[in-house]
């Protein structure tokens, strides 16, 4: 208990450790205070049109589904529509119709849009007076806000590695690891207390980030914190490779640093790529994965999906704990006692 | 003066092959590469919603090929509780009511009157074409430009302060004062590897990623832009080196750079979202400059180079007054 308290001195000291753990945090109260930025306009249309070109109804027309800007020439609407940062479909005049004009590098959403414009146009009157039954959505989160929350929820989860690797390769560039080895502390105890650091510190920041930015009924709140205990576990031991690995703490930044940009693209690549593929079933072997899906289901409700990713992450935690064992060796007997030295 | 030179970027480019950066920019080179052949052009894209029609009269037997038959209202309600951006007909009453789960006001409005067009035969229509770049080419485009500056503005910072830090340790700089060496010429060895790491890795990117034909069109611009940013990124990466006590601290300004520098960048750059202080932010305009590049669009405002060259010399001079420092610790 001593020593644990000694380790847990050593990183609330260490200020590399206390931003590793502050920066989700921030990030969540920027979203959560802040209500982020405005998202809204992402998922909507972008059209162009020229000046004095299209009728008044015919722009009002356009409003009902995006945003209008006006171009008072045709080359400044065909640079809008051809600048790779923008889906800008042009729409011009063409008698009592319209005709649209795309990039053509656009993805297929936005040239299937424009390929339809027309058609909608003509049929307008028709679509003003159908009937329209909207059903309400479960999601809890919405938009491409919820991506932003969940991202740092990963982020918050799996930080905890950088608590227990910047402390073990402290550790080694201060010679302490080779005090270490001369104390009557046995190896075992010595991984758990590391793992421990590193699972504390990942569980406290991702339940703060959680608390800050995610609203979520009671029931569901028990899962959530599941969720975040098996990825603090798999973080506190991926922190312990990293660490094994890294003899200097550049190396290890960077390998923290690697792992953390792994951990947070893999699922979004997950996310937005679908399901189905040999590739999507070789993401699962990326812990984070699962975390990321298990959030994202449990703000829709899906109990069931959540067990699935539970289980993924009961079995990274066996897997990764293994394999740590297996490659440092389970020692009981001290290696070195101050008593074996006199 | 060039036999020094010489020997201060061999020294260097040995401290590299020492820390293995060199190791780390391929695996990088060849990480990225994957990502966006095997990964990034293939899963990114997104179609218009799925209709789904139930139509127990056949009041719409013409509709478009494109709408779902379904049989039952369960099987709807089914279809659009799994695909909820997906837009639901029921004409059992002979009349079109469109079912939908809500969503952003002015999508739905588009996703009901889509739904609503595919119900009537009409012409094929194309929109005309402006631009010169297909989808696939513009994803190679877009991200090898990302990852660039990716690697530039993180891994190239930190590999100059690993450099810079184990000197430091060693107390090179400190033997450096007397040294008969011209003192810009320290500095000057660790900007030309550097950069010339830089340049070959983004050569390579784009070969590999946007491939060898178009790269031949744009290289030279895409080189300038690179250059621009290297050197920025390496004269910053030598001043916090200088200036900080140790790589911790050093880890601190890292993780602000890479990420509050670099976040709202990519978010203005790749998304119509707009921030209204982001064309004061020095990352966007080179960012922007090196996406121009690779898009065949280079920057020819000079007011942009004439700022980019004052501000490496800026940031040089800074650098030297940092090392003349460092130097005068040994006194």
């Amino acid at each position: 208990m001593k020593g644990l308290a000694y380790q847990l001195k050593s990183v609330r000291k260490d200020k590399f450790c206390i931003i590793s753990f502050l920066l989700p945090i921030i990030v969540a109260v920027a979203l959560h205070f802040t209500g982020g930025i405005d998202l809204s306009s992402i998922a909507e249309f972008h059209f162009g049109v020229l000046e004095n070109d299209l009728s008044a109804p015919a722009v009002s027309w356009l409003e009902r589904y995006g945003t209008v800007s006006i171009f008072k020439t045709q080359e400044e609407l065909t640079a809008e529509i051809n600048d790779p940062s923008t889906n800008v479909i042009g729409v011009k005049a063409d008698g009592s119709n319209i005709r649209t004009m795309v990039s053509g590098d656009e993805i297929d959403l936005f040239c299937q849009t424009a390929d339809t414009l027309p058609l909608l146009y003509a049929h307008r009157e028709m679509a003003e007076q159908a009937e329209v039954t909207y059903l309400e959505r479960s999601n809890i989160m919405e938009g491409l806000q919820n991506i932003f929350i969940a991202i740092t929820l990963i982020a918050a989860m799996f930080m905890g590695c950088t608590f227990n690797a910047v402390n073990i390769i402290s550790e080694k560039e201060n010679g302490i690891d080779f005090v270490n080895q001369i104390l009557p502390v046995t190896q075992s105890r010595l991984m758990l207390q590391k793992i421990f650091v590193g699972f504390a510190g990942g569980c406290l920041s991702a339940v703060l980030t959680a608390c800050i930015c995610f609203r979520l009924p009671p029931e569901r709140i028990f899962l959530m914190l599941a969720l975040i205990i098996l990825s603090s576990f798999v973080a506190a031991l991926v922190g312990l490779f990293i660490g094994k690995f890294s003899e200097s703490l550049m190396t290890g930044v960077a390998c923290i640093k690697v792992v953390m940009i792994v951990f947070m693209a893999v699922p979004v690549f997950f996310y937005f790529s679908g399901t189905g593929s040999l590739l999507w079933m070789l993401c699962y072997l990326v812990p984070s994965n699962a975390a990321f899906e298990g959030i994202m289901n449990l703000a829709e409700g899906g109990k069931q999906v959540i067990a699935k990713d539970m289980l993924l992450l009961m079995a990274h935690c066996v897997s990764w704990f293994l394999l740590y064992l297996s490659i440092s060796g389970w020692k009981k007997a001290p290696v070195l006692s101050m008593v074996r030295i006199r | 003066m060039w036999k020094n030179f010489c020997s201060l970027l061999k020294k260097d480019f040995q401290i590299m092959v020492d820390g293995k950066f060199f190791l780390i920019s391929l695996g990088s080179l060849i990480l990225y590469t994957l990502f966006i052949n095997f990964g990034y052009i293939r899963f990114v894209n997104d179609r218009l919603y799925n209709v789904y029609l139930y139509d127990p009269c056949g009041a719409f037997e013409q509709a478009d090929k494109l709408i779902h038959p379904v049989e039952s209202m369960e099987e709807l309600n089914a279809a659009l509780s799994t695909d909820t951006n997906g837009v639901g007909i029921d004409a059992s009453l002979g009349v079109p009511e469109i079912i939908l789960y809500v969503g952003k006001e002015k999508v739905d409005h588009h996703r009901a009157d889509y739904a609503l067009s595919l119900l009537q035969p009409g012409g094929k229509y194309t929109a005309r074409i402006t631009g010169t770049n297909t989808k696939e080419l513009k994803q190679r485009k877009e991200m090898c430009c990302e990852l660039l500056f990716i690697e530039i503005v993180a891994v190239g910072f930190l590999g100059i302060a690993s450099v810079l830090f184990k000197e430091k340790q060693m107390g090179v700089i400190r033997v450096h004062g007397v040294l008969p060496l011209e003192m810009s010429l320290f500095l000057l060895s660790k900007m030309t590897i550097f950069l010339l790491s830089d340049l070959i890795f983004a050569a390579l990117m784009a070969v590999l990623n946007i491939g060898p034909w178009v790269t031949a069109g744009i290289l030279p611009a895409v080189l300038l832009q690179t250059a621009i940013l290297s050197l920025l990124m390496a004269l910053t990466g030598l001043g916090c080196a200088m200036l900080l006590n140790d790589f911790r601290q050093f880890s601190l300004a890292y993780l602000v750079i890479a990420f509050f520098v670099s976040v709202p960048v990519f978010f203005s750059a790749n998304t119509s979202v707009k921030m209204a202080w982001i064309d004061w932010h020095p990352f966007y305009q080179i960012y922007m400059g090196l996406k121009n590049a690779c898009f065949g669009t280079p920057v020819i405002n000079p007011a942009y180079y004439i700022r980019c060259v004052c501000g490496i010399i800026f940031l040089f001079l800074i650098v030297q007054a940092a090392f003349r420092r460092e130097m005068g610790k040994e006194g």
